[in-house]
């Protein structure tokens, strides 16, 4: 260990951050300077770094010097801390202390297209980057106790609502003014998905609130590059005023602190602050174990809460079916989520955010018996905290200069020491409340001549509600206690009639903890007062009891000592880790397979039809050759497939699954700024049950509660890869548009007949207007563009438009529009429509109606995507007929069978074969409408859809022909890679019966204590369908539609 | 030769029925012998009959066997209609269990819906009373080789009762088949656990008052079935109650109780009533049944499941679970048979069927399961198999009626009448074949 042996270290004081109120006393008084020395003690200095016996010289607020060896200034009042801890004061960089304010509550009435707006601030309600936090702390000595108990010293605090939440503070916890705790006032800005208080009802999905943070990161570029240009001479800024985007600038320049609710989310916010090329410090959510690799590779630093699940409930099979797989895992791996982080050497904070501040530190300690590192835990507490609040310079070490801001323990906190007491700029904080826990015990209490034991113990009055009872006692004797009173003073209060032990008459005692045990003073009948001294009787109980040590500590103290007593649980895990961390994950990433499949019928879905006897071999991911009787070249797999079938692998033009935080942004009649490629859920089981149905690709679209939905995202079902990774790479962009009852809101409720459109009539308006303001937008943009760049400097450039821009792409071709459709009114009006504004329609889909306009949609060139037998669910679909795709196809339109069902979606295959059973298709042809056909609508045809050598070997197997309703998938290839085997589905079928054993197993022999935790609710999203109306942050909203 | 032109008159009649129909007349009462020749006959009860003739007369089934045209009088020749069914097969009709055929047409526009009422005590009210025969669903249904339906009220407990129809009418009482009576209960469920914890106990105790509530009601109707009993006997005999009356042959057995009933604990309050009261019971779901074998058994309990084509229902199942459990049932010797809990969509019947054979059952008990089974589960003893006094409803396919890959129903008899089996989708189909 480095240490300095010179003496002394001598001071230089950063004042300049710290605001030095000289408070206006009525009556002048001198400074005086204040020297404290805290000596003999053990000083932890910064992570790794420790003095054994020094003193930590106090000059006021500011650590003046450490003192190894030499004089002690004379001035300095001397506290003997001999066999005391002296820690840098702890850091909590995510809380929302100090903060009492509410946004003011409009009361408006739903559905709210429009807030009212108070202040020049964002038009959106969710939107408070102009909040600057520091104007609102009001400290707050209650709830700094939260904090103070567990030895935190300062934190970093903003309220914590709304999407962009404004920039926060940091601030010391010490019970001072608010000008003297802030430490830093404008420390980081705080960004969530969860829309918070909004009365708003855009975004009511998670790729609202994403879009709605691009749009309002380029509104904010482009306000700050132009607000302070002047036109035509005019001086006077021409931008309106928006202060919320004014507070965005330079956002480059500070780390954004950024809280999201899951690990599929905490990506989200990677992704989001990637693109935009800015740093943040996430919040963890305590999961981040199960793709540590991943996100590594973003390398933002994480503050993370220690909250680790309740255990699942298992005592009956009953409720034990109820709970998955993923949930037993991480009820089992929680402790293991820091020790994870911190091997992967990726910077981390903790937090107390999310847990009750007495579990904070039997958490820690559970992390670091998993294998954390008593140094990194401290760092995470003090340096990295530091770092991420602004405060390095001055706080998070003991060193002189900074603030004189730290714990005194005894013994190691990491293990089972005890805080002793907390220094915040540089007072002392006594810590006098008590717990009952603290008092329970057996005591030899004396007074007067009396000599008699005191047993204090918990009665459980009824379930989680405790009370103390006690007795006094001597000998065989034994006097029950009454009124037994635990004072918020931390004082203990009971009666006791010592009549028998001569004392005659009720007796009053009242007690506290001491330094040596207990003390106090008892009051008898005649009103006497005599001193009563106890001293601890167990040796258990005197750890507990030692002086004024904060009730966290204590109740950790507590559970270590169960702990300990184990080894090192890491090496007992029996829940696997898998990709995704779900049943039926993947413990290993398939590999690109070389292989020769032989001898078996190939649907090749191009124009060699069916081919009996034939192989195919497949290496780097593609299909190389198609022929009889192929010789295996070497290093090839051979797959004998006699009697099976071999084909392409199904391509779903309509699916919603795999999706979080909502399919619809059902909000206003626009959203084409919406991006489902923002919300890709990677652990949904529905990817690894569509391989099962021989499924590999599938276009996720957004649902069709507005005209002009959000634009859709192709997905390949690469199960076990992350989101971006299964996203289809170089497909073309599209987006989904919606027409008939849905858009006009018709099955809704009598509330929504607000929104233009409510006809199909005002479908078209609505769609005429959006596409003119695209145009409009598109030559704003263009004049623009063309002025030299002399003139852009000075001309106010137009203000960006997500959701125009996506729009304007469809009228340049650029962006692919599947359109929701079912009558044949809306279909014409629509082709029509999209002649008029020289666009091709890419697909129209369900398109029920199809046939009636079969000629017009081949004329157009538009492709058809279809259910093969729904109707009549709704008035609109009660011409749908069974035989659309058969009329559709014989009049030359490119069409195809989709699902958009999660359970239909995997059989995909029969409902392909129902077009035989119906209109006589041929084979052929039915199993074109799943395979190739869908691969051109979607315009991915030269890289899938067929058996055609060069493209990407997405290839399904099958044991029986695969229009049959006996066919099922044997296995399923993406790219060359086996994600799917039923082989192999077996065994993880057992597997994962196995590892529900052994979790449950070990979570009935566990005691209470390891049962304990967060009560963790699993994001219980919805299937989502094209109509499901879903509000993400509902729980705002009470019965939102 | 003195067949030919009836044969072909049929043949003809076949093809060209859909472009001359645009109404769809329920066929009038056999009034001619039907002699199916050389199916292949899935007779449900005896197996597989290849080259066999089936002789359908006034309504049934009078022989099954070969040459059952060798010697015919010149009076049975004009008297019989002769179909060639050279490698054609021919199949008991299918029995829908479990649909609301007739009760909705157009599910989201509501002065169509007619399933559900409100309360949870209505085991007076029966489907019989608003089935439509005329719903444009039901010829759609036909179509698919299904010749019966169970017609079920939906809703909370005690939902009412059910009846059997044939998918030919004129009206309800035409369509009609005797059949046990049937009482549905809707067991009481938590559907979606609330994530608040007061919440969460909120619905836990009205999901119990739920279950006290169908308790107490079960145990009033027994009260009323004692005082009923006592009458003539007992001075303190109930006064009339519509409800309790109408559920008197449950108690008398007389009635089957339909439960409504997924997980196992659901199940097992179900058979725990069941034995209370001693009711004839038919677990109706039953997701979880298989895993209660024996107390299923005990109870002599029938199963109609009708989620073959659903998710797991959570998440850690086997991904093909619903597909496998109707092989489960068969293993663990509970008997079941196959439903598709549905209006339009119940149509697809046969593909569930198909789809459990792909996973266990044999292709003849996945055909039992949508044909025999039930029909014995109704309680009716003259559906569902190809035998000599059975109900002479059968039909005609080109290939297997539970593959749509082969399947082609050609033609369908109800108790010897035969169907026409045009139907909405068919009519739009031909109109734009013309566009």
């Amino acid at each position: 260990m480095q240490i300095n042996n010179k003496i002394i270290i001598s001071c230089s004081i950063i004042s300049s951050l710290v605001s030095q109120t000289i408070f206006a006393a009525p009556n002048p008084v001198t400074p005086v300077s204040k020297l404290t020395a805290l000596t003999h003690a053990e000083l932890i200095i910064s992570p790794g770094k420790r003095l054994n016996n020094a003193t930590l010289l106090i000059e006021n607020n500011r650590i003046k010097a450490i003192i190894e060896q030499g004089d002690i200034p004379a001035a300095a009042l001397q506290i003997d801390l001999t066999g005391y801890t002296i820690y840098p004061g702890f850091i909590d960089p995510f809380t929302d202390y100090g903060i009492e304010f509410e946004y003011p509550k409009l009361g408006l009435t739903r559905p709210v297209y429009d807030i009212k707006r108070i202040g020049g601030n964002a038009e959106n309600g969710a939107i408070h980057s102009e909040k600057e936090w520091f104007n609102y702390v009001y400290p707050n000595k209650e709830r700094a106790k939260d904090w103070i108990n567990n030895g935190f010293t300062s934190v970093q605090t903003s309220k914590l609502d709304g999407i962009f939440r404004g920039t926060g503070v940091s601030l010391s916890l010490a019970d001072k003014t608010a000008n003297e705790v802030i430490y830093r006032a404008r420390s980081q800005p705080f960004m969530a998905f969860d829309k918070g208080s909004s009365e708003q009802d855009y975004p009511n999905s998670l790729m609202g609130s994403i879009a709605l943070i691009r749009q309002t990161f380029a509104d904010a570029n482009w306000y700050n590059q132009n607000k302070n240009k002047s036109v035509n001479g005019v001086t006077s800024s021409q931008v309106e005023f928006n202060i919320a985007f004014e507070q965005l600038d330079n956002l480059t320049e500070k780390p954004i602190v950024f809280e999201t609710n899951n690990l599929n989310d905490l990506f989200r916010a990677a992704n989001l602050l990637k693109e935009h090329k800015l740093s943040g410090y996430l919040l963890g959510n305590g999961q981040e174990y199960a793709r540590i690799s991943e996100l590594k590779a973003f390398n933002y630093p994480l503050i993370l809460p220690l909250n680790y699940p309740q255990a699942p409930e298992v005592a009956t099979d009953d409720a034990e079916r109820e709970v998955s797989l993923a949930e037993l895992r991480h009820w089992e791996r929680a402790a293991t989520n820091p020790v994870v982080v911190a091997n992967a050497e990726l910077p981390f904070a903790f937090t107390q955010y999310g847990i009750k501040s007495d579990a904070f530190w039997p958490r820690l300690r559970q992390a670091i018996a998993q294998g954390l590192t008593e140094e990194k835990a401290l760092a995470a507490l003090t340096t990295q905290a530091a770092e991420m609040i602004g405060t390095a310079e001055f706080a998070g070490k003991l060193a002189p200069g900074y603030m004189a801001d730290f714990v005194v323990t005894k013994g190691n906190i990491f293990k089972d020491g005890q805080i002793y007491s907390v220094w915040l700029q540089g007072q002392e904080q006594s810590i006098n409340s008590l717990s009952q826990e603290q008092l329970l015990g057996d005591y030899q209490l004396s007074f007067n001549n009396f000599s008699l034991d005191l047993s204090l113990q918990k009665t459980e009055v009824k379930a989680g509600d405790s009370s103390i009872k006690g007795t006094l006692s001597s000998g065989e004797r034994s006097i029950s206690l009454t009124h037994i009173k635990l004072e918020d003073n931390g004082r203990l209060s009971f009666n006791a009639d010592l009549s028998s032990a001569g004392i005659i008459g009720i007796s009053r005692f009242t007690l506290w903890l001491g330094t040596d045990g207990i003390q106090g003073r008892m009051v008898d009948a005649q009103s006497r007062t005599t001193n009563v001294a106890g001293v601890t009787i167990v040796q258990s109980a005197a750890t507990i009891k030692s002086a004024a040590t904060a009730k966290s500590a204590m109740s950790a103290t507590d559970q270590e000592h169960k702990q300990s007593t184990k080894v090192d649980i890491s090496a007992n895990l029996v829940s696997q880790l898998t990709f995704p961390n779900v049943a039926y994950g993947l413990s290993e990433a398939p590999k690109v397979e070389k292989l020769h499949i032989k001898n078996a019928t190939l649907w090749t879905s191009d124009k060699q039809g069916i081919l009996e006897h034939a192989d195919l071999l497949m290496a780097n991911g593609r299909i190389e050759k198609v022929g009889q009787q192929l010789s295996t070249p070497s290093g090839y797999q051979v797959l004998d497939a006699t009697g099976k079938h071999l084909t392409a692998g199904i391509i779903d033009e309509h699916s919603h699954i795999a999706i979080n935080g909502g399919t619809n942004e059902g909000t206003d009649a626009v959203t084409s700024e919406v991006r489902i490629g923002d919300i890709i859920n990677p652990e949904d089981i529905s990817i690894y049950r569509a391989l099962a149905g021989g499924v590999t690709s599938a276009q996720l679209l957004h649902g069709s509660a507005n005209p002009i939905g959000g634009q859709s995202q192709l997905i390949k079902m690469k199960w076990g890869e992350s989101a971006e990774q299964l996203k289809f790479a170089n497909a073309p962009a599209s987006i989904k548009f919606a027409l008939g009852e849905n858009v006009k809101q018709s099955n809704w409720g009598e509330k929504f007949v607000q929104r233009f459109p409510q006809t199909r009539m005002g479908v078209k308006a609505l769609f005429e207007e959006t596409f003119d303001a695209a145009l409009a937008y598109e030559k704003v943009l263009k004049a623009y563009d063309d002025l030299r760049s002399t003139d852009k400097k000075k001309a106010i450039a137009p203000r960006p438009s997500y959701r125009l821009q996506a729009v304007a792409e469809v009228l340049k071709q650029q962006r692919d529009v599947h359109i929701h459709s079912y009558v044949q009114s809306e279909i014409l009006m629509f082709l029509r429509l999209a002649e008029a504004y020289r666009f091709k329609v890419q697909t129209f889909t369900h398109v029920l109606e199809g046939y009636k306009v079969a000629s017009e949609l081949a004329a157009h060139g538009a492709g058809a995507s279809t259910f093969a037998d729904w109707w009549a669910y709704k008035f609109e679909v009660y011409d749908a007929i069974p035989q659309n795709a058969c009329l559709m196809q014989n009049k030359g339109v490119l069409t195809s069978i989709n699902s958009d069902d999660y359970e239909m979606q995997r059989r995909l295959n029969q409902e392909a074969a129902k077009s035989m059973m119906y209109c006589d298709m041929s084979k052929e042809d039915a199993w074109n409408m799943v395979t190739i056909n869908p691969a051109k609508q979607l315009r991915v045809d030269e890289f899938v859809g067929s058996l055609t050598p060069g493209k990407m070997a997405d290839l399904v197997l099958w044991n029986a022909e695969p229009l049959s309703i006996y066919a099922k998938v044997t296995q399923a290839w993406v790219e060359g890679k086996r994600y799917f085997d039923r082989d192999q589905d077996q065994l993880a079928q057992q597997a994962v019966v196995n590892e529900r054993a052994a979790l449950i197993q070990k979570i009935l022999n566990s005691d209470d204590k390891a049962k304990a935790g967060e009560k963790v609710t699993p994001l219980n999203e919805p299937q989502w369908h094209c109509d499901t109306q879903y509000n993400a942050w509902g729980h705002n909203h009470q019965g939102a539609q | 030769m003195q067949y030919l032109p009836t044969t072909l008159l049929l043949t003809m009649l076949m093809v060209a029925m859909p472009v001359i129909a645009n109404d769809i007349v329920p066929a009038p009462k056999q009034s001619r012998n039907v002699l199916i020749k050389n199916a292949t006959v899935h007779t449900v009860s005896q197996g597989v009959l290849s080259n066999t003739d089936v002789l359908i007369e006034n309504g049934k089934i009078t022989a099954v066997g070969s040459h059952l045209d060798s010697t015919p009088t010149t009076a049975e020749i004009n008297e019989t209609q002769i179909v060639d069914a050279s490698g054609k097969h021919l199949y008991p009709g299918l029995i829908a269990l479990d649909t609301s055929l007739g009760l909705v047409e157009i599910d989201m526009s509501r002065p169509t819906v007619d399933k559900a009422e409100v309360g949870d005590i209505n085991p007076h009210i029966s489907a019989a009373s608003a089935y439509n025969p005329d719903s444009e669903l039901i010829p759609t249904i036909r179509y698919n080789g299904i010749t019966h339906a169970q017609i079920v009220p939906s809703g909370e407990g005690l939902a009412g009762q059910s009846v059997v129809v044939n998918l030919d009418a004129w009206t309800i009482e035409d369509a009609l088949t005797p059949s046990t009576a049937q009482f549905h209960v809707y067991w009481p469920q938590i559907k979606r656990m609330p994530e608040d914890d007061k919440e969460k106990i909120k619905v836990i105790e009205k999901n119990q008052d739920a279950i006290n509530k169908l308790n107490i009601a079960f145990e009033d109707g027994y009260r009323y079935f004692l005082s009923d009993k006592a009458i003539g006997k007992d001075e303190t005999s109930a006064t009339h109650n519509l409800r309790w009356q109408a559920m008197l042959p449950l108690y008398q057995g007389k009635a089957t109780l339909f439960a409504h009933a997924d997980s196992v604990g659901q199940i097992e309050q179900v058979i725990a009533l069941a034995k209370k009261y001693q009711f004839k019971l038919v677990i109706v779901g039953g997701y979880d049944a298989w895993r209660l074998a024996s107390s299923l058994r005990e109870v002599k309990a029938s199963v109609i499941y009708p989620h073959t084509f659903s998710l797991p229902k959570r998440k850690d199942e086997p991904i093909d679970l619903p597909f496998k459990i109707p092989s489960l049932l068969t293993n663990a010797q509970i008997p079941f048979a196959l439903g598709f809990s549905s209006d339009w969509d119940s149509r697809n019947l046969p593909y569930a069927a198909g789809y459990s054979a792909a996973y266990g059952l044999t292709p003849e008990q996945a055909l039992k399961s949508v044909t025999l089974d039930a029909a014995t589960l109704l309680g009716i003893d003259d559906l569902g198999a190809i035998a000599v006094g059975y109900r002479g409803s059968v039909v005609l396919s080109e290939g297997d009626i539970l593959d749509p890959m082969t399947n082609k129903i050609e033609a369908m008899w109800i108790d010897g009448r035969q169907i026409d089996l045009n139907n909405r989708h068919q009519q739009l189909y031909q109109k734009y074949l013309k566009r």
